[in-house]
C-alpha cells in the first residue's frame, strides 16, 4: 500500500488532467450502458406495472380474439363460477380533449396532436378507460373514492353503482383530475375514436389500486356504458377470474383450458406484458448493443493509460525490481492503477447514467409509443441492480483492459533501470503478423456474418460486427506505418533524402511542423495504435450506423413513394396518440364520401393481434381495391397481385416481410389466428415489403375479415380524389366540415410522407445520440494520449526550441499530430464502417427486424462527419499543444 | 570582432526558501575566431553561464550581447530567432530527436527557419560527410554510438552557419577515444569556419586548443589562463 501510494497514486495525482480524462471516459461508458438499461426497462416496466396494478387480484383471464368475444358466450361459462369469482372487462382508450382545442386544422396541428401522444403534452393525454361491472369487480380491485369525507373507508358497492348509473358518468383518478383542473361533478371532454364525447366526472379515485397505474391515466366506467362508448356492443374484451384458491393457479389453468369452448383462451395477466416485452426485444437489443460501444471505447482508454504509464516508467519499474519488489507486486501495482481509476468512474457513471436516462427516455418513449405501446415517460429510479450492473461492467472490464500492460510491467527486468533515459521504443517495422491478424479476423467475421440468428437475436451478427471491429483495431499499426511513409513522401522526403525537384508549394505552409508531426507519430506507432484504434473503432461504428440509417431512410423513401398512392389519409387523432383501437365513425366516413372531389374510399382496419409469443398487426383492407389500385411491392411472388386475384374471397392472407422473417412463415404456409368463433387457419399467398412496423403485418381482405371477426369500424380511410382535385383544398374543406365535433387527422399524400420520415428520424435520434457519446469518449482518448505523449516528450520539445523552433511551431506541430491521428482514425473508420454497415444491413437488421434494406452511401453525411472529426481532433490537440509550447523551455540538462 | 559580450552577469534560481546563486557576477567576452574553454568543478555555474550566453535563459542581473545585440531587450520570439540564426549548441547528452534520421536532425535548424527541404538536406548531407557520417545519414540516433551522436550534434550546431557555438561538456558522456575525436572535430570546425566557440569541459588537454581557459568557482571567475593556441 505504501508503495502504491508513492508509486501510482502520486503519479495519478500529478497528472490530474490525464487521470480525469480517462476516468471520464470510463464513467461515460458506464453511464450510457446504465442509461439505456433504464430506458429500456422503463418502456417495458411501465407497461408491466400498469398491467400488474390493474390486474389486482385477478389470477387468470379468459380472452377471445383480437376483437374480443361475444358476451352471450358467458352463459356457457357459468361453470367457471365454481372455481372463483368472475368479472367481465372492457378496455378502451380515450384522449383527454378539452374544449377550445378544435379538430386538426393544419398539418402542423396534426403534428401537435401526435406530440400529444407523448402522454404529457398539453391537452392530448391518453386515458385508459376500464369498463367494469362494479358489483362483480369489487373482489378484484381496490378502489378508494375521494368522497363523502369518510376517510379510510372505501365506498360501498351500492354507492359506486349509483355513481355509474348514468351512462355518461366516468370516474377519474384524483391525480389526473388535479393535473387538468377537473373537479368532481364537472364535465370532461374525451375523444374516443374520432368523436369528442362529454362525460360527467362522477367521482375521483385516490392513489390506491389500479388508480396508481399509468401515472393516474386510468378511468372507470360502467361496463354497459363502455360497450356503447367504444363501439363494442355485445362484446367483451376479457373475463377476469379470481380463483378461490389462488395457489392452485396451475391446476386451474389446465382445467379451464381443457374445458373452454373453441375460440377462447385462458392466460395469466402477465402474458400480455411478456408479449410487449417480446415485441420490443429487437429494439431493445439493438439499443443495448449500441450502448456498449461507448463502454468499449472507455476501456480502450484504461488500457491506454496503464500501458503508457508502464512504458513511461520502465526504468523505475526496473529499479523497483532491482530493489527486490516481486513480479506479483508490480502486477498488482498497475492493476491497482486501473482500479483506482475505474471504481470512482463507475460510481459516477451509474449516477450519470440516471441523468442520461432521462434524455434516453425522452428520445425513445416517443418512438415506443408511436411504434409499439403507450408507456411511461420517466425512467425508473436506480436500484441495486443498476449499481451491480455499473460496477460489474466498469470495474472488472477495466481490470481486464489493464491486464496486458500490467503483465508487461511485471515482466520488466531489473536491468531495465540501467539503460539510458532515451526513448525506449524501437522503431516500428511492418511485420507480416500486422496484416495476418486483421485478415484472419476479417475472414472469421465474414464467416460469422453468414450464420443464422438464434431466436430473434442475431448473436452471430453481433459477433461478426465485434470481430470486424477488432480486425480494424489490429489493422491500425499497419495503416499508421503506411501513413508515416506516405506522409514523408508527400512532404518531400524519401528515407531522409530530398526528392529531386522543387518542393510543393504547400511546403511553405505546413512543411516543417507537419513533417515533424509525421516523424514523431511514426516514432510512436505501437503506443499510438491503441488510442487511434479506439477512435477508429468508434468512428467505424458511427459511419456504419450512418450508412445503415441512410440506406434505411432511402429505402423507406422509395417504399413510401411507391406504395402510398391515396391522396388523403384519414384517421382518428387519438390513434396517433397511441390509441390503437380508435376507429373512424360513420358520420366522418359519410361526410368524406359526400365531398364532390372524393372518388373512392378504401377502408382499412389495423389492430394489434397476439401472434406466437409476440404481437403482430392484423390489417383488414379491400383486396379488390388492392388488386386494382394498390402499388404494394411484393417480395414473393414478384407478381403478388396475381396471387391475390386468384384467391380473392378465400381464407388467405398476405404478410409483411418482417412477419415472414420473424415467424419463419412464407408463401404457401398456413397461419392460425384466434377469431371470435374459434381459431381459423389462413394460407399465406404473398409476402410484401413493409417498413411500417417491425412486429409484422398480416393483411386480410375485408370481406374475409368480416366473415371471421364480424363487422367492425375502420381505423383509417385511404381516400382517392378525382382527377385534378386539389388535395390540400379538399383536406381543408373536410376539416372545416368535421369541425369541432370530431377529432381526425387528415394527411395529404405529401404530408404523410413527411410524417413517415419524421417518425423515422425520431426513431433513430437515440442511435445518433449514443454514437455521438462514443465518439466524444474516443476524442477524449485522443486528447489523453496526446497529453501523455507531450508530458513524456518535454525533453524533445526543449531540443526543438533549442535548435530554433518558436512556440508557434511547437504548437502547430502538436496540432498536426492530433489532426493526423484524426485522419488515420477516420480513414480506417470509414473503410471498416462500410464493412460493418453491410453486416448491419444484411445480417443484423434482417435477423432482428426482418426487413430488407437497399444499400446506399450517405456521402454528404460522411463528408460532414469527416470534417467534424478532423476539426474535433485538431481542437483536442489544442490544449496539449499549448501545454507543449508552454513547457518547452529550452533545455536544462543534468 | 566581438561575438559575445557578458557584463557582470548574475543568475539566481529562485528555488523558494533557498535561492541558489549559480552565477554571481561574471564578465567575459569572446571574439570571432576565439575558442574559450570554461573549466571548474561540478556545480560552479558553467552550464548556467552557457545557457545565459546562448539566449536560452535570461540573467537575473547584468547584460549579455551577441554580435552587439543586447539580449535583455528581446522577447521570446526574438530570442528564438537569435538562437536559430546566430547560435549553435552541443551538449553532454546529445539531444538529437529520436524520430528523425541523422541527416534530418542535422537539417532541422534550416528547416525550422523556413529553408527548403532540398537545400537543407543537401547541406546536411555535406556536413554529415564532413563529420565522417556520410554512410550513416539515413540512420536513426538510436542506431549510432555516443561519439557518432555527438558528431551529428556538432553538424547540427553549425548547419545554419552561426556566429557562436556553445558546447557544454561535449565529451562528458563519451569514452576517451571518442571524446578525443569529438574535440578534434570541434577544433577543426572552429578553425575552418572561424566560429567563436565557448566550451565548458573537464578535459585537461583542452587547454592545448583553447585561446583562453576561464576557471570558475562558486559562480565567479577565479582566473583566466592564456591557452596554448594563442
Ligand atoms: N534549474 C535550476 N534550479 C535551481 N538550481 C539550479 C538549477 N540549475 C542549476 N542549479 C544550481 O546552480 C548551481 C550551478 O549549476 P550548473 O550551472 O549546472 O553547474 P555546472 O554546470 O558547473 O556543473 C548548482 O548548485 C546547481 O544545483
Ligand atoms: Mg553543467
Amino acid at each position: 500500500m505504501w508503495l502504491f501510494s508513492r508509486f501510482i497514486a502520486r503519479r495519478l495525482a500529478g497528472e490530474r488532467l490525464r487521470s480525469a480524462v480517462t476516468a471520464l471516459g470510463v464513467a461515460l461508458g458506464v453511464a450510457v450502458v446504465v442509461a439505456i438499461r433504464l430506458a429500456n426497462v422503463s418502456s417495458v416496466r411501465g407497461f408491466e406495472q400498469a398491467l400488474e396494478t390493474m390486474a389486482g387480484a385477478t389470477s387468470l383471464e379468459i380472452v377471445g380474439s383480437a376483437e374480443g368475444f361475444d358476451e352471450r358466450r358467458l352463459v356457457a361459462l357459468t361453470w367457471l363460477g365454481e372455481l372463483g369469482r368472475l368479472s367481465p372487462v372492457i378496455e378502451g382508450e380515450a384522449m383527454y380533449a378539452p374544449r377550445g382545442i378544435a379538430g386538426s386544422a393544419s398539418e402542423g396541428d396534426d403534428r401537435a396532436a401526435i406530440e400529444g401522444g407523448r402522454r404529457r403534452a398539453s391537452a392530448g393525454e391518453m386515458l385508459r378507460v376500464v369498463g367494469i361491472d362494479i358489483l362483480r369487480d369489487r373482489p378484484f380491485r381496490e378502489y378508494a373514492l375521494r368522497s363523502s369525507g369518510r376517510e379510510g373507508e372505501g365506498p360501498s358497492a351500492r354507492e359506486f353503482l349509483d355513481l355509474l348509473r348514468d351512462p355518461r358518468a366516468i370516474i377519474l383518478t384524483a391525480k389526473f383530475a388535479g393535473r387538468h383542473g377537473l373537479s368532481n361533478g364537472g364535465r370532461v371532454d374525451l375523444a374516443i375514436g374520432d368523436r369528442v364525447e362529454v362525460f360527467t366526472v362522477a367521482g375521483l379515485l385516490d392513489d390506491v389500486g389500479p388508480a396508481r397505474a399509468l401515472d393516474g391515466g386510468i378511468a372507470l366506467m360502467d361496463i354497459a356504458a363502455a360497450q356503447v362508448a367504444f363501439g363494442k356492443l355485445g362484446r367483451l374484451d376479457r373475463l377476469d377470474v379470481r380463483l378461490d384458491e389462488p395457489e392452485q393457479v396451475d391446476a386451474a389453468e389446465q382445467l379451464i383450458a381443457s374445458r373452454l369452448p373453441e375460440g377462447l383462451t385462458v392466460q395469466r395477466p402477465s402474458r400480455r406484458g411478456r408479449q410487449v416485452e417480446q415485441m420490443l426485444a429487437a429494439f431493445h437489443h439493438n439499443l443495448a448493443a449500441l450502448s456498449y460501444i461507448a463502454l468499449i471505447v472507455g476501456l480502450f482508454m484504461v488500457y491506454n493509460t496503464v500501458a503508457t504509464s508502464v512504458v513511461a516508467r520502465r526504468s523505475e519499474i526496473g529499479t523497483l525490481r532491482a530493489l527486490g519488489v516481486s513480479r506479483g507486486r508490480v502486477l498488482r501495482l498497475f492493476l491497482g492503477e486501473a482500479l483506482v481509476l475505474a471504481l470512482p468512474a463507475s460510481v459516477v457513471g451509474v449516477l450519470l447514467g440516471r441523468v442520461l436516462a432521462v434524455g434516453a427516455v425522452a428520445l425513445t418513449s416517443g418512438t415506443v409509443s408511436t411504434l409499439y405501446v403507450a408507456t411511461g415517460s420517466a425512467p425508473p429510479a436506480l436500484d441495486w441492480t443498476h449499481w451491480v450492473l455499473g460496477l460489474l461492467v466498469g470495474v472488472p472490464l477495466s481490470l481486464a483492459a489493464a491486464a496486458q500492460p500490467a503483465l508487461e510491467a511485471s515482466r520488466v527486468s531489473p536491468t531495465a533501470a540501467l539503460r539510458g533515459a532515451d526513448r525506449l521504443e524501437t522503431r516500428f517495422r511492418l511485420r507480416r503478423r500486422f496484416l495476418v491478424a486483421p485478415l484472419a479476423l476479417a475472414a472469421l467475421g465474414a464467416w460469422l456474418a453468414t450464420r443464422p440468428a438464434s431466436g430473434n437475436v442475431p448473436i452471430a451478427g453481433y459477433a461478426a460486427a465485434v470481430v470486424f471491429v477488432f480486425a480494424a483495431a489490429f489493422l491500425v499499426p499497419a495503416v499508421l506505418f503506411a501513413m508515416a511513409r506516405a506522409g514523408r513522401r508527400a512532404l518531400g522526403f524519401r528515407r531522409g533524402s530530398p526528392v529531386p525537384g522543387s518542393p510543393a508549394p504547400a511546403h511553405r505552409f505546413f512543411f516543417v511542423e507537419g513533417w515533424l508531426a509525421n516523424a514523431s507519430l511514426s516514432g510512436a506507432i505501437p503506443r499510438l495504435s491503441i488510442s487511434i484504434a479506439a477512435l477508429a473503432v468508434s468512428l467505424a461504428m458511427m459511419a456504419a450506423i450512418a450508412i445503415m440509417i441512410g440506406s434505411f431512410r432511402e429505402t423507406v423513401v422509395y417504399w413510401v413513394g411507391q406504395t402510398l398512392t391515396a391522396d388523403l389519409f384519414v384517421g382518428p387523432s387519438s390513434r396517433s396518440g397511441g390509441a390503437r383501437q380508435a376507429t373512424i365513425s360513420e358520420e366522418v366516413e359519410r361526410t368524406i364520401a359526400a365531398h364532390e372531389a372524393v372518388e373512392v374510399i378504401d377502408r382499412v382496419r389495423q389492430i394489434p393481434v397476439p401472434y406466437g409469443d409476440s404481437q403482430a398487426y392484423l390489417l383488414a383492407g379491400d383486396f379488390t381495391s388492392l388488386v386494382a389500385r394498390g402499388q404494394q411491392l411484393f417480395k414473393d411472388p414478384r407478381d403478388g397481385k396475381a396471387a391475390i386475384r386468384a384467391t380473392l374471397g378465400e381464407d388467405v392472407v398476405v404478410v409483411s416481410e418482417a412477419f415472414s422473417i420473424r415467424h419463419g412463415r412464407g408463401v404457401g404456409d398456413d397461419i392460425s389466428l384466434a377469431t371470435p368463433s374459434g381459431r381459423a387457419r389462413f394460407r399465406i399467398v404473398a409476402v410484401y415489403f413493409d417498413y411500417s412496423s417491425d412486429r409484422g403485418v398480416i393483411a386480410i381482405d375485408r370481406a374475409v375479415f368480416a366473415r371471421h371477426f364480424g363487422e367492425a369500424r375502420p381505423t383509417g380511410l385511404n381516400v382517392y380524389l378525382r382527377e385534378g382535385a386539389d388535395a390540400m383544398a379538399v383536406r381543408r374543406a373536410l376539416l372545416d366540415t368535421l369541425g369541432a365535433s370530431h377529432r381526425v387527422f387528415i394527411y395529404t399524400n405529401a404530408g404523410l410522407r413527411g410524417e413517415v420520415l419524421r417518425i423515422f428520424d425520431r426513431t433513430f435520434a437515440i442511435t445518433y445520440a449514443l454514437e455521438l457519446i462514443a465518439v466524444v469518449v474516443a476524442i477524449l482518448g485522443v486528447a489523453a494520449t496526446l497529453l501523455t505523449l507531450i508530458l513524456e516528450r518535454e525533453h524533445e520539445f526543449a531540443v526543438l526550441r533549442l535548435v530554433g523552433a518558436d512556440r508557434r511551431q511547437v504548437r502547430r506541430m502538436v496540432v498536426w499530430e492530433a489532426l493526423m491521428m484524426g485522419a488515420v482514425s477516420q480513414s480506417v473508420g470509414l473503410v471498416v464502417g462500410v464493412v460493418l454497415s453491410l453486416v448491419l444491413i444484411y445480417v443484423i437488421n434482417v435477423q432482428s427486424f426482418g426487413w430488407t434494406i437497399q444499400f446506399h452511401m450517405p456521402w454528404w453525411f460522411l463528408t460532414q462527419m469527416t470534417l467534424v472529426i478532423l476539426t474535433a481532433t485538431a481542437l483536442a490537440g489544442l490544449y496539449p499543444a499549448r501545454l507543449a509550447a508552454r513547457r518547452a523551455a529550452p533545455i536544462r540538462e543534468e | 570582432m566581438t561575438i559575445l559580450e557578458v557584463e557582470r552577469v548574475e543568475k539566481t534560481y529562485p528555488g523558494g526558501e533557498a535561492p541558489v546563486a549559480a552565477v554571481r557576477g561574471v564578465s567575459l567576452s569572446v571574439a570571432a575566431g576565439e575558442l574559450v574553454a570554461l573549466m571548474g568543478p561540478s556545480g560552479c555555474g558553467k552550464s548556467t553561464l552557457l545557457h545565459v550566453c546562448g539566449a536560452m535563459d535570461t540573467p537575473t542581473r547584468g547584460r549579455v550581447a551577441i554580435e552587439g545585440r543586447d539580449l535583455s531587450s528581446l522577447d521570446d520570439g526574438a530570442l528564438t530567432r537569435v538562437r536559430r540564426e546566430r547560435v549553435g549548441f552541443v551538449f553532454q547528452f546529445f539531444n538529437l530527436l529520436p524520430t528523425l534520421t541523422v541527416a534530418e536532425n542535422i537539417a532541422l535548424p534550416l528547416l525550422l527557419s523556413g529553408g527548403s527541404p532540398g537545400e537543407a538536406l543537401e547541406r546536411a548531407a555535406a556536413l554529415a560527410n564532413r563529420v565522417g557520417l556520410g554512410h550513416r545519414q539515413r540512420h536513426y540516433p538510436q542506431q549510432l554510438s555516443g561519439g557518432e551522436m555527438q558528431r551529428t550534434a556538432i553538424a547540427r550546431a553549425v548547419v545554419h552557419r552561426p556566429a557562436l557555438l556553445i558546447a557544454d561538456e561535449p565529451t562528458g558522456n563519451l569514452d576517451s577515444a571518442s571524446g578525443a575525436r569529438v574535440l578534434d572535430l570541434l577544433r577543426d570546425v572552429h578553425e575552418e569556419t572561424g566560429i567563436a566557440l565557448l566550451m565548458a569541459t573537464h578535459a585537461p588537454d583542452v587547454a592545448r586548443i583553447a585561446s583562453r581557459v576561464v576557471h570558475m568557482r562558486d559562480g565567479l571567475i577565479e582566473r583566466i589562463d592564456a591557452g596554448v593556441a594563442v
